[in-house]
């Protein structure tokens, strides 16, 4: 790249680019000439199949003039949640339009990533770029470095290891697609993470692989102090309030864990009722090709039955796709936070054995030297962090599992809906009078 | 084979019982327009008989059944069911009901009763029993006889066979049904005395035999390929309907799980734990409502039962049909043999091979008289062959005409029961699908409070 790479700034808290030459900035000879990793993206999106989509090479795509991601429908795809804190949102991003690449190494998929910011962190008001999920999991990996005292979305799961999953298959890039975008959307909610450098270099980078490669260090002085924080100090006892939190999120996993399974059962029984009810509907098609009287009602209750298993096929997919996934995020999402809770009692061990060391030590004037504060400054950032965190995070849990659980009741109550209008539809067929011979 | 026609011995003669319509158990039936006008034809002459039992309408109920241990034939001790029959005559002017007779019997007495009917009434498509062992059951219902669910499906399958022929326009006129409901003692004596066992015909005890017809009638076996048809079909339908309730109550059981998981989460959260709360309830009613839908579905189950067996009960018509022309084409064989030879010994002529041709080459020629003494024998014969050919030829054909005009009473019964039954099965599944739709609309709000 022209100008050489950008320099490394160290920063505290939210990070304004200003500073930095802005990575996209002018250059029109700014080819990303991969080399021996794999080429950006970006431009492969030009080779890939049927794709319209033509990146220009200077610049982000502003997300205007790209055909399907116009701004109108953009909003209109956009699930504004509920702004519990009553901000007005200034930043917007949306995962969409899985494309699949093949090259000579391998296949892989990309989505798109549309931003709209009014932020004055944001050069452009709107930005597209193409990532793929090892992109998503170097962003998470560098937030939870970056950002030690919060928590951090989960990912889905990289493999599935469950039965034969088609990587590429309609389902699953729609499902982990789904999986992706809630992980931005919880980011850009979050009032510390939404402004990390991290993040907005993934929202905006054209070709990310230069900040991997360059292993940009841009961390928080928290990041910073927290890195160092050694493990070998032991937490005596977890303060009430944080024991409660551990407690809490030990039962939710577990429960969660329980539920995930009694989903899995039920969609099995249900699979295993379809098989049967596929070859029940047609044998009353064999008995109509009998009958004289009877070859009609019977013809309509095989119909009946048909209709009555594509229902219920719809019902499982559903419910594979919408609801097993998202019970899956929100376990993976309290193991998360329970490693938080572990680097917090970290914190808090060091601070409290710096303080003992120098309760030992019998100055008259006992004096806190500067390291023993810095110790306890960080420990009650963390537990301030972690605090806000939570509540957050606990609203956010109420209203997601609100959704998930009356989108479960929706769908029953849609297969059933389904099922009655076939059933009702036959009753005047059935008590229909034959003409006679 | 036995006379098409009623005999006299056996039917209730002056005043035919007005045929009850199919009823549920216990209830007053309407009379039939056959019946009516039988009555009226007959009335003035003898409608009154020694037989005081003969009113207008009677009405059959199976109401109790009860275990019993008795001695068996072995005199060895065993275990039981008998079932209580209840008839009630119903007075035309107020339309009280009197119990006239109430009996027990068990159902090795209610199989003797039918094989009797399938003996003397060939040409009746006689209404089956409900199954002696259990079939086609799915694994929440026992296949124990003594099971109380099993017996008392099988009391309501016995009271049908009852009122299926009290409501058959020739069958309800049997003596012996008639004292089945009457005659406790004594009445398996009775049954035996008419020697039923002897006529029946042991050829229809094998099945598939095959028994080649030349000129077989095309009505009864296409008839014959349909009840087959009609046997298999249903058989596999049954199957996978068992099937197909076994798979719908693990899914709605296992949702009873949500109840108990939802219970236990609610326990930890603070705002959600209600909404939690009470949707769990609405898993917990929803995983129980499965017993009562699968409990409805047998009824069905068993209607289709009834038919499958039905089915037997025609192809038994058939078969008998088939061997009936059998024994007409021998007997005509036989007849046209034995002509032949009569005439071969009048002429001198040997055209066909017998014993008697080749000892008399061996052993010398027959005297004239010896000839004429067997031309004697074989006009005899000749001449009683004939007269059987006819009766037979009549018999024959009284047997298709009675046989087809029940085949076709059945056929309209048939078709209108099975109607209804898919009906009622239609209906049913609407009332799940209500249900379910309820009960989901009711955890949907639960969690929408969450």
């Amino acid at each position: 790249m022209a100008g050489g790479p950008p320099k490394a700034l160290p920063s505290t808290g939210p990070h304004s680019l200003r500073d930095m030459p802005h990575p996209l900035a002018g250059s029109s000879s700014e080819e990303a000439v991969g080399g021996d990793s794999t080429p950006s993206p970006d431009l492969l999106m030009a080779r890939s199949f049927g794709d319209k989509d033509l990146i220009l090479p200077n610049g982000g795509t502003p997300a205007g003039t790209s055909s399907p991601a116009s701004s109108s429908s953009l909003l209109n795809r956009l699930q504004l949640d509920d702004d519990i804190d009553g901000e007005t949102r200034d930043l917007f991003v949306v995962v969409d339009d899985p494309k699949k690449h093949v090259c000579t190494m391998e296949t892989y998929i990309t989505y798109r990533i549309t931003t709209k910011s009014t932020r004055v962190e944001f050069d452009l008001p709107e930005y597209s770029v193409r990532r793929r999920y090892q992109d998503f999991d170097w962003l998470r990996s560098k937030l939870e470095e970056s950002q030690p005292t919060h928590l951090i979305p989960p990912l889905p799961e990289k493999f599935v290891v469950k039965g034969v999953v088609d990587r590429f298959s309609e389902e699953f890039v729609e499902t982990r697609r789904k999986a992706l975008d809630k992980f931005l959307k919880r980011i850009t909610d979050h009032p510390v993470l939404s402004f990390n450098e991290h993040f907005n270099i993934f929202l905006t980078a054209k070709d990310l692989n230069i900040y991997k490669k360059q292993g940009i260090a841009l961390l928080t002085r928290m990041g910073e102090s927290v890195k160092h924080v050694t493990g070998g100090y032991k937490l005596r006892t977890r303060p009430l309030e944080f024991a409660a939190i551990g407690d809490y999120l030990d039962t939710f996993a577990l429960k969660l864990g329980t539920i995930d399974r009694i989903a899995q059962r039920i969609i099995k029984e249900e699979i295993e009722y379809l098989v049967e009810l596929r070859e029940y509907g047609p044998v009353y098609s064999t008995w109509s090709a009998l009958e004289g009287e009877l070859a009609e009602p019977l013809e309509g209750v095989s119909a009946c039955i048909g209709n009555c298993s594509t229902a219920l096929e719809e019902l499982t997919d559903d419910m594979t796709e919408d609801f097993l996934p998202v019970l899956r995020e929100y376990i993976l999402y309290s193991d998360s936070m329970k490693s938080v809770l572990k680097k917090r009692d970290q914190v808090q061990a060091e601070y409290e054995a710096k303080l003992e060391a120098v309760a030992l030590r019998k100055e008259d004037r006992p004096k806190v030297p500067a390291d023993v504060e810095k110790c306890q400054d960080r420990m009650e950032c963390f537990n301030a962090d972690l605090k806000a965190d939570m509540e957050r995070w606990q609203n956010n849990k109420r209203q997601d599992f609100r959704q998930l659980l009356m989108g479960m009741a929706d769908k029953n109550i849609q297969y059933y809906e389904k099922c009655l209008m076939a059933w009702e539809s036959i009753i005047p067929l059935l008590q229909e009078k034959q003409e006679a011979k | 084979m036995e006379q098409a026609t009623p005999d006299p011995e056996r039917q209730l003669q002056p005043a035919p019982l007005e045929p009850l319509g199919r009823s549920d158990a216990g209830l007053g039936v309407t009379v039939d327009e056959e019946a009516e006008r039988a009555r009226e034809e007959g009335s003035g002459g003898d409608t009154m008989t020694h037989n005081n039992f003969w009113l207008k309408k009677i009405e059959i109920s199976v109401s109790e059944a009860e275990k019993r241990t008795g001695r068996n034939a072995m005199n060895m001790q065993e275990t039981y069911t008998a079932y209580l029959i209840e008839t009630r005559s119903v007075e035309h002017t107020d339309g009280q009901s009197v119990l006239t007779d109430s009996l027990w019997r068990r159902y090795s007495e209610f199989e003797l009763l039918r094989n009797y009917l399938l003996v003397y009434y060939p040409h009746i498509v006689v209404p089956p029993l409900p199954e002696k062992r259990a079939e086609f059951v799915w694994h929440k219902l026992s296949a124990d006889n003594m099971d109380p669910d099993f017996v008392e499906r099988r009391r309501i399958g016995l009271e049908n066979f009852l009122l299926r022929i009290a409501s058959h326009p020739i069958l309800c006129r049997d003596k012996i049904f008639y004292l089945f409901l009457t005659q406790e003692g004594n009445w398996k004596e009775t049954v035996n005395e008419t020697g039923f066992q002897l006529k029946a015909d042991s050829r229809l005890k094998a099945l598939n035999a095959t028994f080649r017809v030349k000129n077989p009638d095309k009505r009864f076996t296409d008839l014959k390929h349909y009840s087959d048809e009609l046997q298999s079909v249903i058989s596999h339908l049954l199957r996978v309907r068992a099937r197909v309730a076994d798979r719908l109550y693990g899914v709605y059981k296992v949702h009873g799980n949500y109840g108990r998981v939802f219970s236990e989460w609610s326990a930890i959260e603070k705002e959600m734990g209600d909404g939690l709360q009470s949707a769990g309830h609405h898993m917990d009613v929803y995983a129980s409502s499965i017993d009562d839908i699968l409990e409805d579905e047998e009824h069905y189950a068993d209607q289709l039962k009834e038919y499958l067996f039905y089915a037997e009960a025609l192809r038994a018509v058939c078969r008998k049909h088939e061997l009936m022309q059998y024994d007409l084409e021998i007997a005509a064989q036989d007849l046209a043999s034995k002509k032949q030879q009569c005439e071969e010994l009048a002429t001198g002529t040997v055209r066909t091979f017998s014993l008697k041709g080749m000892t008399t080459k061996l052993f010398g020629q027959e005297t004239p008289e010896q000839r004429e003494a067997r031309i004697k024998v074989l006009e005899e014969q000749i001449n009683e062959g004939e007269q059987q050919l006819k009766s037979k030829n009549l018999e024959g054909r009284e047997f298709v005409k009675n046989a087809w005009a029940d085949i076709e009473r059945f056929k309209e019964q048939k078709n209108r029961d099975l109607k209804e039954a898919l009906i009622s099965y239609a209906v049913m599944q609407i009332s799940m699908c209500k249900k379910g739709i309820q009960v989901w609309t009711n955890a949907k709000e639960c969690f929408s409070k969450m």
